[in-house]
């Protein structure tokens, strides 16, 4: 069973102009159970838009979204027992400790009282937040407010964890440890949803992906293949002297150069036999996500 | 799920804990104040039989613990929003009119902690010596505080800012209560006033918590009775009807 089907999902807002604006436009994609899928696309494309409708937050205008197979607009509270969530906005309860502000929300996830102390020792141990168990929650810093903010999402242990921007203004070696974190959960059946602004990290730990831009998907599915499909067609290759005449068909992407391939071998040799000792580099690897992403968002702005 | 529900109210319980000093004391000055100063003006005076002292007691108490039950959630939901913790209300698996209740008897548990203490401090210098309905006293107080432990829910999610409730305590909550038979009978007031105070719903709980505890009544039990089974039911509609609005989808 998916996890997660989304079909045709659409969201509209009001502008403040009373124009009508689509933030989420009939967008369908899968996770199955048990995977790690990013969620990606540039600031505005609709990710927590879409992402709040999931959680039961805000209501498609058209479209279902079912998490485990049940229907989240009929379903809310069964969906909400299944999810835990990460928003994107940081918020913390005014009057709290961190121990308190753990306590009451596994509790008011169904969490029995005898368990709760045992878990959030646990989850704050592994985030390395455990000395801040007595701290006045609004009193941490922006990373310690993050970290309780997972913490409180996996307390009750979900079967489907979603993190809206986790990453967001953390430093590196912290990231480190949410996404470790993620990876265990994942390893023990948690499924993921997640989105990053870091595409390299979403290449480290996703399977697969749904690129969303304009609050279109643009593209989506396993990862390795979105990747083969836009390398397997070219090579990309540097030059030290750039004022030179191209080989027919060379096109420039940024500071590199792309050929497309249509045997390695020949191609190559055609390429070095034009260029000679002018090649710095020369590769046919997969392109990076950061390379599919301007690729394709720059198609759909023309 | 129950324990959700619980979890929930006990957050609330412990939040106006952590401030228990402001919780305490400053209805306990409230009605130690108003004490002191109708004891020096009443003296001996008797309404009806019972002292004019422990009438405006029961007057006061009731108006405490109507205060603290409305305030509590109406606080609580209003700083909710400002900070912007009121996403927890959206996330967690918790039906919205339970979330209501939770809060509502948050509000309850506040106004009868309230209400214990400022006995427990002033009792002894009032003339009322026996309870005479100690189970229907017990009853009013817990509809009492629900009554409006409801509509401190209603209004906390309907209220953008603190000023809505300063606004409302002043021009609503405060003529109310002057109305409600707190510091005299409400036959004895002039007359327009007698009759609006009948419509006042306030003055039907200050009715039964005052004839619980000390047999006097102003006007009849049963009708009071029955406008506050009815009003806590409105205000029970009220607040779910306000609290979807503010959690449902959108
Ligand atoms: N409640 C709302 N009312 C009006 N517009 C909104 C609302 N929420 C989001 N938007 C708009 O929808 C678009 C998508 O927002 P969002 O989902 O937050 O994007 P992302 O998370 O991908 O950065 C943005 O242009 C945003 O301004
Ligand atoms: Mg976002």
């Amino acid at each position: 069973m998916h996890s997660l089907e989304i079909t045709n999902v659409t969201k509209k807002f009001e502008t403040p102009k009373k124009d009508p604006f689509i933030a989420v436009n009939d967008v369908s994609f899968t996770i199955e159970q048990g995977k790690i899928h990013g969620l990606l696309g540039p600031n505005g494309a609709g990710k927590s838009t879409l992402i709040s409708m999931i959680c039961a937050m805000q209501r498609p205008d058209a479209g279902t979204i079912l998490v485990d197979g049940a229907s989240v607009t009929e379903h809310p509270t069964e969906v909400k027992q299944m999810l835990g969530v990460v928003p994107q906005e940081i918020v913390v309860e005014m009057a709290f400790t961190v121990e308190e502000v753990l306590y009451y929300f596994a509790g008011m996830y169904g969490v029995p009282e005898h368990e709760r102390g045992a878990r959030i020792r646990e989850v704050l141990t592994e985030l390395d937040l455990i000395d801040k168990l007595k701290d006045r929650a609004r009193n941490l810093s922006g990373g310690m407010k993050r970290r309780l903010m997972i913490a409180k999402a996996i307390l009750h242990k979900p079967k489907f964890l979603i993190l809206d921007e986790p990453t967001a203004g953390v430093d590196v070696s912290l990231r480190q440890k949410i996404w470790a974190l993620v990876r265990r959960l994942n390893a023990e059946g948690t499924t993921i949803l997640f989105t990053t602004h870091y595409l390299e990290e979403a290449e480290q730990l996703c399977e697969s992906i749904t690129l969303i831009d304009h609050g279109r998907v643009i593209k989506n599915g396993k990862l390795k293949d979105i990747q083969q499909e836009f390398s397997k067609n070219a090579i990309h290759f540097e030059l030290f002297d750039r004022c030179v005449p191209h080989l027919d068909g060379v096109t420039e992407v940024g500071s590199d150069y792309e050929f497309p391939m249509t045997d390695l071998g020949r191609d190559m040799t055609a390429l070095t036999t034009h260029y000679k000792g002018n090649i710095k580099t020369i590769r046919s690897e997969s392109a990076s996500l950061e390379q599919i992403f301007l690729k394709l968002t720059n198609n759909s702005n023309v | 799920m129950m324990t959700g529900m619980w979890a929930l109210y006990a957050r609330e319980v412990k939040r106006f804990q952590k401030i228990m000093l402001d919780t305490v004391f400053s209805p306990l000055v409230n009605v130690a104040l108003y004490l002191g100063v109708f004891g020096v003006v009443a003296g001996d005076r008797m309404v009806d039989g019972i002292s004019y002292l422990a009438f405006v007691y029961i007057g006061l108490l009731s108006m405490m613990l109507i205060n603290s039950s409305f305030s509590n959630p109406s606080f609580a939901l209003i700083i909710a929003k400002n900070v912007g913790s009121i996403i927890d209300l959206q996330l967690v698996p918790i039906r919205n009119w339970k979330i209501g209740i939770a809060y509502a008897l948050a509000g309850l548990t506040r106004g009868f902690i309230t209400l214990g203490i400022a006995v427990l401090a002033t009792v002894w210098f009032i003339p009322l010596h026996t309870i005479a309905h100690p189970l229907p006293l017990l009853a009013g107080v817990a509809i009492t505080g629900i009554e409006f432990g409801m509509l401190g829910v209603a209004f906390g999610f309907w209220a953008k800012s603190f000023e809505s409730l300063t606004i409302l305590t002043t021009f609503i909550m405060q003529p109310m209560i002057f109305l409600a038979g707190v510091f005299y009978p409400i036959a004895t007031l002039p007359a327009p006033w007698n009759i609006v105070s009948q419509f006042n719903p306030i003055h039907h709980n200050v009715n039964i918590i005052r004839y619980a505890a000390t047999g006097y009544s102003d006007g009849s039990v049963m009708v009071s009775a029955i406008v506050v089974c009815a009003i806590s039911a409105l205000f029970f509609a009220l607040m779910n009807f306000v609290t979807r609005r503010n959690l449902r989808m959108q």
